[in-house]
């Protein structure tokens, strides 16, 4: 029992390791540094350059500069931000929330819409999940820019029955959730009602509609859990997209969160900053993809013997 | 600088303009000031930082005099008015300036204002790393600070400049509680640097707000503020919103009362409500213009550069652009700035003829089968490269416009590069490019000429220098004679008109929109960006 909790904490600790580096050599190997952003509009010589070089320890041998970042991460100092000038734990503690209630609300919005439209269309009339399939797919190609501003114009400027920005109540939440949920949610919907609709050509649907049970109780009870098989799969990988998805969200609803931050901080090449980032969003997905095996055993039996 | 059309008061109140068909009076209608109430604004750029020393971006500039002061403020014509001290000399050698400070002034921390506080604030400048950028630059005279008495002191310099005044109306200039510069959270600012304003900073959530409230203590307003004393408003909360259409929907939805930063594309629909007020106002320093890089070819031959300016035709591109609310340049500065030199307008541009002359006779005479022009095989190109995080007003468009305008009209094949800034540093770095863009937003023009006149100077990236045009610089810097000033700034500009060195398009501009029970929303005097919230209030 140990030795797989142990392989299991392993295999995460390389995880975040090799995330780290690899954000580390990208931002180093990409071009421009810290201290074009943090000249801004000011003066720029050499000389001011140099300076800020040599405040940011930035003068050092890149080997040197990667192995001392390893060395405080392993002591839980994430360091200060380059460019915001505040410890990088202030910086992400005051973001994370924000961001959690987005990302968990628009999961649970875009679960129900993927589920309940895939269980009300799945073997219905050619039309109408021809129509349904075609709005998801001009949902999901959108650029998600344009649907926040759709989704502010009707809901928040003409209708007035949202606010416009920030992160206050929970009112606030519903519009950024829902433009975050839209793509996903109907994304998973076509893999769910592509697997609905092969499980209930199998002979275990006909068996059972045959003896009685209602189409209903099929879908729910029998043909729901192949179907989501394959979607919770999709929706382990689907982490990342959220987080790029936030960033913009975030933007155009002006709400406060790690999307943002996380962009600037590429933007701005502030390392310390994007390697915690990083590092977290490396933890939240082991954490989520051994939460996806876990899900595996709950919705397939098949799978909890071996 | 130039805001002829209105009084100190006026200016500061209400909305001066030095362009008069733009500039509307969004206190027009309103009745007096209301004393109190909670008002919130939208603004495109949060701060980096909060710290008026570390200030860095224009459009944050609005923010700084909520909370701080400086020494002297602009008025507006180009000269210097009393804040936090009430008078100051310069000696007769141009050495030192003694400052007399306002008493009975107190930090928002209790702390008092006086010339020890002063020479703390001009000391950590000074610390290595702190901020480089001022110490070398606006602080490269400075040699020390003198507390002659509480109430006095004394700034000496290495060597005359006119600039330190300007210096000290700046916001790296403002004034920060002594007990503040001690603070662990110094460089990035908020509630726990404090300075001396109207209001004060008490609460920052980043990405989303900034809150400020009232300084019921405060009573040492500059006599350009338009009022004396606390300021109207209870409350103010600056709300980030970075995408312009989301500012405007959330003005007229009734969301927020002011936003700054109404695109073009967006006036119109401002402008015609009638529920809304909206101004403008040209910034100060450079244009938004486009330098021609000489150190290679094709633009080390001037005829290709003029060739260049004359085959645009500026006005209909600006047009194109900005549905006509651009206001066109003619030269490096901006036509605000009261050192401009009008007698450079119309001396060039539009003229395909000429331009296709100039070309031909540059040797530029094949065309090649796309069209463009070329000589000896290669092709007539030039690169520009936008650095993608800096560009805004639409310049990608715009530059898009002029590449459309120069390869119709003459030839040229102007390639438009957008990309990150790391590409675009390295671009720079590298010399890869022959055409580079640039606006300043200094208050002091002679700052901005400082910055790309002299050889080696850091955007003197074209690589055009004249000795003449340095000794100018220089000595407009020694000299605090306006009239010889100006003159040494107009001969630079009717050179660098004559040399072709670059093509302005335009004068760089801030607008702020408001609801109609709003009054008071106005423009810093000489700077031209929002003024702060003191001015500001809200009627029922």
């Amino acid at each position: 029992m140990l030795k797989p909790i142990l392989r299991r904490l392993g295999s995460g600790a390389v995880v975040l390791w090799a995330a780290a580096s690899a954000a580390y050599l990208a931002l180093r190997l990409a071009p421009g540094d810290t201290v074009d952003t943090l000249v801004g509009d000011g003066p720029d010589t050499p000389q001011i350059r140099a300076q800020i070089a040599r405040d940011l320890g930035l003068d050092r041998p890149a080997v040197v500069q990667y192995v001392d970042y390893l060395w405080r991460l392993l002591h839980g100092d994430f360091g200060r931000s380059y460019v915001l000038q505040r410890p990088v734990v202030d910086i992400i503690g005051s973001q994370v929330w924000p961001t959690v209630k987005l990302t968990l609300l628009a999961t649970a919005f875009s679960a129900v819409i993927a589920v309940g439209l895939a269980i009300v269309t799945a073997g219905r009339a050619r039309w109408l999940r021809g129509l349904v399939s075609g709005i998801e797919l001009s949902i999901v190609s959108a650029p998600g820019f344009l649907i926040g501003i759709l989704l502010l114009s009707v809901f928040s400027f003409q209708l007035g029955w949202f606010p416009v920005s920030g992160d206050r109540d929970a009112s606030a939440l519903v519009l950024p959730a829902v433009a975050l949920a839209l793509p996903i949610g109907g994304l998973l919907s076509q893999v769910i009602r592509e697997g609905l609709e092969r499980a209930l050509d199998e002979p275990f649907a006909v068996t059972a509609r045959a003896r009685g049970l209602t189409r209903s109780a099929l879908l729910w009870r029998h043909a729901l859990r192949h179907a989501l098989l394959p979607a919770v799969t999709l929706a382990g990988t689907l982490i990342g997209f959220l987080l790029s998805a936030a960033v913009i969200v975030e933007r155009v609803f002006g709400r406060p969160g790690l999307g943002e931050v996380a962009t600037e901080a590429v933007n701005n090449k502030d390392i310390p900053v994007v390697l915690a980032v990083v590092m977290l969003a490396a933890a939240i997905y082991v954490v989520l993809s051994t939460l996806a095996d876990l899900a595996y055993l709950l919705i397939d039996p098949r799978l909890r013997k071996g | 600088m130039r805001r002829y059309l209105a009084s100190l008061a006026v200016a500061a109140l209400l909305l001066g303009g030095c362009n008069g068909a733009a500039a509307e009076d969004p206190a027009a209608g309103n009745s007096a000031p209301v004393q109190g109430g909670k008002l919130t604004w939208a603004i495109e750029t949060e701060p980096i930082t909060f710290n008026p020393h570390q200030y860095a971006q224009a459009k944050a500039r609005l923010l700084v005099w909520n909370s701080f002061e400086a020494l002297l403020t602009h008025d507006d014509k180009g000269g210097y008015l009393p804040w936090l001290a009430t008078a100051w000399e310069a000696s007769a050698d141009g050495l030192t300036y003694t400052f007399k400070l306002r008493e009975g002034v107190t930090f928002h921390d209790g702390e008092k204002f006086d010339a020890a506080a002063v020479k703390a604030n001009l000391d950590q400048l000074l610390v290595a790393g702190y901020n480089p950028g001022v110490a070398s630059t606006q602080l490269k005279n400075f040699k020390d600070a003198e507390v002659v008495d509480p109430k006095t002191i004394a700034v000496h310099l290495k060597q005359p400049d006119v600039l330190i005044l300007d210096f000290f109306a700046s916001p790296q200039g403002a004034q920060v509680s002594p007990k503040s510069l001690k603070s662990p959270d110094l460089k990035a600012g908020g509630p726990s640097v404090v300075g001396t304003g109207p209001f004060i900073l008490d609460r920052y959530t980043k990405g989303q707000e900034v809150h400020y409230k009232r300084n019921p203590a405060y009573a040492w307003a500059p006599s350009n503020a338009g009022h004396q004393g606390p300021a109207y408003l209870d409350e103010i909360t600056y709300r980030f919103l970075k995408e312009s259409s989301v500012r405007v929907g959330a003005l007229t939805s009734g969301q927020v009362d002011v936003i700054e930063g109404v695109p073009a594309t967006e006036q119109e629909l401002v402008r015609s409500d009638p529920n809304l007020t909206f101004a403008k106002q040209l910034n100060s320093g450079t244009a938004y213009n486009l330098y021609f890089n000489q150190t290679h070819a094709p633009f080390d031959d001037i005829r290709v550069r003029k060739a260049f300016r004359d085959a645009v035709d500026v006005d209909a591109v600006l047009q194109g652009v900005y549905r006509g609310t651009a206001t066109r340049a003619w030269s490096i500065l901006s036509p605000s700035s009261p050192f401009y030199e009008a007698s450079v307008e119309k001396t060039y541009g539009n003229n395909p003829a000429e331009a296709n002359k100039l070309l031909d006779e540059a040797g530029w005479s094949a065309k090649d089968s796309e069209g463009f022009r070329s000589r000896d095989g290669k092709r007539l190109t030039a690169r520009i490269v936008l650095s993608a995080p800096f560009v805004r007003d639409k310049r990608d468009i715009l530059a898009q416009a002029v590449q459309a305008a120069v390869k119709q009209t003459a030839g040229i094949d102007l390639q438009v590069k957008v990309v990150d800034q790391g590409t675009a540093a390295d671009a720079l770095a590298k010399g890869e490019f022959e055409v580079f863009d640039n606006s300043r937003a200094d208050t002091e023009a002679g700052a901005a000429l400082g910055l790309i006149v002299p050889k080696g100077a850091p955007i003197n990236r074209h690589g055009f220098s004249d000795p003449e045009l340095e000794k100018l610089i220089v000595e407009a810097q020694a000299t605090s004679d306006p009239a010889r000033r100006k003159a040494a700034y107009s001969t630079i500009q009717k050179v660098y008109t004559d040399q072709a060195v670059l093509l302005p398009l335009y004068a760089p501009a801030d607008q702020v929109a408001a609801q109609k029970k709003v009054g008071g929303v106005g423009f810093e005097p000489t700077a031209g960006v929002p003024g702060s919230a003191y001015t500001v209030w809200i009627g029922k």
